[in-house]
């Protein structure tokens, strides 16, 4: 999938959990608060009882909206409380 | 390809794409005797989150089938990384390229609803040995809805009916299940838990149609959501 097509997913999914794979083989944890054209940002989850043994990711850029991922570096993207029939 | 809910979930890979997800998967799985000498056919198999899981977590013999060539070539790529082998296969539940009594369980998550289910439910009957089991998640109607607000519904999942538990009951019953018995889960969401969060396996390229109908799917089912349930289904002869 694009840089678009995650842009859209993230811009759909604000406010959500998100747990996104990197292509350098990291997992990050948060809650998707801002994307722009280049990034997409997460408020990390305090409690991590349901993380599932995940490690707590990576912090980088810390602008007010948590920490930035670019979305040209996503390998892979899981969002809780999503529901289908 | 064409725009259907049923082409979204396939082009964006949706994993887990059935009400309670992986995690309530598991749970039914709990509740029944499964091991490594039992055969597992999971229909309608999709991105094959399921059957990966019963063949890793019990070492039984799974075949996955689903109809979707892109469903299958994701399914087989997850299956590709465990440990375990999966068979697949491209077949149509409606009639299914077994033998008779050829299986322990059949597991089928949100699938009938989306196929003739009278032919499905005795197609099962069919390839399950005797003592199988049919485990089954569907959506139900909790509360009868105006014709309108039913065709609407269908039209857009691509349903062939909308079915209330009785409804269920009595198909199941006519297609040789005897015994049927049904739980009753309520729809919780944690918003937290990644543990079972829904992943996505998205195609190279993915309409933007796509996204209008995740959106579209998003309201009816909270435009709906106390007309509209789900139930287990624990059948045997
Ligand atoms: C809502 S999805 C559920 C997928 C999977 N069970 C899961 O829980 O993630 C429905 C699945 O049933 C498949 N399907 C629908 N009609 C079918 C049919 N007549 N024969 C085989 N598979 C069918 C679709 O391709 C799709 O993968």
């Amino acid at each position: 999938m694009s840089v678009e097509h995650y842009h859209k997913l993230c811009n759909q999914y604000m406010g959500r959990a998100v747990r996104i794979r990197t292509h350098d083989g990291r997992v990050h944890h948060g809650i998707i608060r801002h994307v722009d054209r280049r990034r997409v940002y997460l408020e990390p989850i305090r409690s991590n009882r349901n993380l599932g043994g995940f490690g707590y990711g990576y912090y980088g850029y810390g602008y007010g909206f948590g920490f930035g991922i670019a979305l040209g570096a996503i390998a892979g993207i899981a969002l809780a409380s999503l529901f289908f029939w | 390809m064409g725009h259907t809910y049923l082409d979204c979930l396939a082009v964006l890979g949706i994993g887990g794409a059935h009400p309670g997800g992986l995690k309530l998967t598991k749970e039914i799985l709990s509740g029944e005797a499964l091991d490594q000498s039992k055969s597992v056919l999971e229909i309608g198999c999709g991105t094959g989150q399921t059957s990966a899981y019963i063949a890793e977590h019990y070492g039984c013999h799974v075949v996955a089938l689903d109809n979707s060539n892109i469903m299958l070539d994701k399914a087989k790529q997850r299956f590709a990384t465990i440990n375990s082998a999966v068979e697949t296969i491209h077949g149509n539940v409606e009639r299914l390229p077994f033998a008779d009594d050829s299986f322990d369980f059949i597991l089928s998550e949100s699938v009938l609803s989306f196929t003739d289910i009278a032919l499905s439910i005795s197609e099962c009957q069919r390839l399950l040995k005797q003592g199988g089991k049919l485990l089954m998640i569907e959506i139900v109607h909790e509360q009868p809805l105006s014709e309108k607000e039913e065709m609407k519904i269908k039209d857009f999942y691509g349903f062939s009916q909308l079915l209330s538990e009785n409804g269920w009951v009595r198909l199941l019953r006519q297609g040789g299940f005897e015994q049927v018995s049904v739980e009753k889960h309520a729809i919780i969401f944690d918003e937290h838990d990644l543990k079972h969060a829904t992943e996505f396996s998205p195609s190279e390229n993915v309409s933007h149609e796509y996204f209008n109908i995740l959106k579209e799917h998003e309201y009816l089912s909270n435009f709906y959501k106390d007309n509209l349930g789900y139930r287990i289904f624990r059948c045997s002869s």
